[in-house]
């Protein structure tokens, strides 16, 4: 900011001097050649483009800039509809505990039985069977055990091995009605939500994960379960997860409605 | 020797637009990527160490960065890149559709030219040897960018969907080497670009002129002036 205050005074001054010079020029006979039109002209375009930028860039180009976001997220849907299936390379160390965690809570979060009874998972929204499953019931169900990577938004990767119940079993068992088109996966950390498109979501990679390494959960990773999928960014995984729902429209999510793509698809 | 206003513009105005945007184009994908490196500025997969990349852990400074934060430079970057393809293609288009590329293509005899175009920097060669347009290290460098360009694409293609495309992360050696790969293509591409920009300035700094309106006097070139780096930047009138 400070570094920056002084170059936004000089890009005013050169503004200023620029439009003076524009102006002298058609009071009266056309004093200004093409050349001097250029070159003041294009100074303050310059200037004007410097002043109006903070460190995020202008703030005019917001706007295209999430234009472009939605662009792309054209093109990444279509891509995902093609071919997506995550293979683990060969050869690959399993991060296990060098995974990192985060919550946006204070503390790990962590679901306290005595206040808040047992721990269940809500499946509902357009659904014809809305459920509520235990982590027994979700135990029970049959699992997907897969090792693929996690695609952090800050440009890591780690291998790990995943056991879980796809989405799109959940899904079936409840029973979606077609005008779902979007899936929020919602947290018990603080107000931590992030919807998904129905395709990503119902990917057979995309897995209410409760186990990882062979281990259930432990609270730094999610615990009792989590979303875990390949197809998307780290953070459109919600963690310590409570509920599902089909909704109609897509319901934003915490980092996407801070600025992170929506789609993040990989 | 006719005047050079008469004559056609040393670049198209094509070239001249496309060069123009692709340097607003780099910049700010360089900046805004080195700000989303920034966000783990080192390339190892979690649990792993990787071979081949000393700083590890190291951000590159703020003031080469760009976007402010991580989902404002990926926004500018995802942005951006639309704007670098399409002012590539329509580069490369262009010189191919109007034959301009023949004279950047590699040709025999400019190992011998080259050797020649080194001794005269180095000031073991009194005489600037003779060349057409551009010498032959300007030749291979301007071939040698839309290459560069080319795998900086395709790399960052690759670490951008590394599922969907999973085949061409696969070419690269997987996501943790496309991503290498990226970072090392972004290196070679600003050392080309610096070393143009450095040549431009020291060397040729009239040929500023010919990349904005188009126009050059011969009688500038660096082979009428014999200027190597800070040499024989004035014009020699009188002599030829």
């Amino acid at each position: 900011m400070s570094v920056r205050d002084p170059l936004r005074q000089l890009a005013r001054r050169v503004i200023d001097a620029g439009v003076a010079r524009l102006e002298r020029g058609h009071d009266g006979a056309p004093t200004l050649d093409r050349r001097r039109f250029l070159l003041a002209g294009g100074s303050s375009l310059a200037a004007a483009l410097l002043a109006a930028c903070n460190s995020d860039g202008p703030e005019r180009a917001q706007r295209v800039l999430h234009y472009a976001e939605r662009r792309n997220e054209t093109i990444e849907r279509w891509l995902t509809r093609h071919a997506s299936i995550d293979r683990a390379r060969a050869g690959a160390v399993t991060a296990g505990n060098a995974l990192p965690a985060y919550h946006i809570s204070p503390t790990v979060p962590v679901w306290d039985e005595a206040t808040r009874g047992p721990w269940s998972l809500e499946i509902g929204g357009l659904v014809a069977r809305p459920l509520r499953l235990s982590l027994d019931d979700l135990v029970r169900l049959p699992k997907r055990r897969q090792r693929v990577n996690h695609y952090c938004v800050e440009g890591w990767n780690a291998v790990d091995d995943w056991w879980g119940v796809p989405v799109r079993d959940l899904a079936r068992l409840a029973g979606v009605r077609p005008e779902a088109q979007y899936v929020d996966f919602q947290s018990f950390d603080a107000d931590y939500h992030e919807s998904w498109d129905l395709e990503s979501a119902t990917h057979p990679q995309s897995i209410v994960a409760y186990a990882k390494g062979g281990r259930f959960l432990p609270p730094a990773y999610g615990a009792p379960a989590r979303l875990h999928s390949p197809l998307k960014l780290g953070y459109k995984s919600t963690k310590y997860l409570t509920r599902i729902l089909f909704m109609r429209e897509r319901n934003g999510g915490y980092w996407s409605d801070r600025g992170y793509e929506w789609y993040a698809g990989t | 020797m006719t005047t050079p206003t008469r004559r056609a513009p040393r670049h198209h105005w094509v070239v001249r637009v496309t060069h123009w945007i692709a340097v607003l184009a780099i910049v700010v994908m360089v900046g805004s990527g080195l700000r989303i490196f920034n966000a783990y500025p080192g390339f190892a997969r979690r649990g792993e160490r990787f071979c081949c990349y000393p700083f590890e852990g190291r951000p590159i400074p703020d003031a080469f960065t760009f976007g402010g934060w991580l989902a404002g430079a990926r926004n500018w970057h995802f942005a951006m890149m639309w704007v670098l393809v399409a002012t590539g293609i329509v580069y490369l288009a262009f010189i191919y559709l109007h034959g301009e590329w023949r004279d950047l293509v590699p040709r025999h005899g400019d190992r011998r030219d080259a050797i020649q175009m080194a001794r005269f920097y180095l000031g073991l060669r009194r005489q600037h040897p003779a060349q057409g347009k551009n010498n032959v290290l300007q030749r291979w460098t301007y071939f040698a960018m839309p290459l560069v360009a080319l795998q900086i694409v395709l790399s960052g293609l690759a670490i951008w969907k590394p599922v969907s495309l999973w085949w061409l992360t696969a070419v690269f050696g997987g996501y943790v080497w496309a991503r290498f790969w990226h970072f090392v293509g972004m290196t070679v591409l600003v050392l080309l670009a610096a070393a143009h920009v450095f040549m431009v300035l020291t060397t040729d700094p009239y040929s500023l002129r010919s990349m904005i309106t188009g126009g050059y006097d011969e009688r500038l070139s660096p082979e009428a002036r014999n200027a190597r780096p800070f040499h024989h930047l004035l014009p020699r009138w009188g002599r030829r």
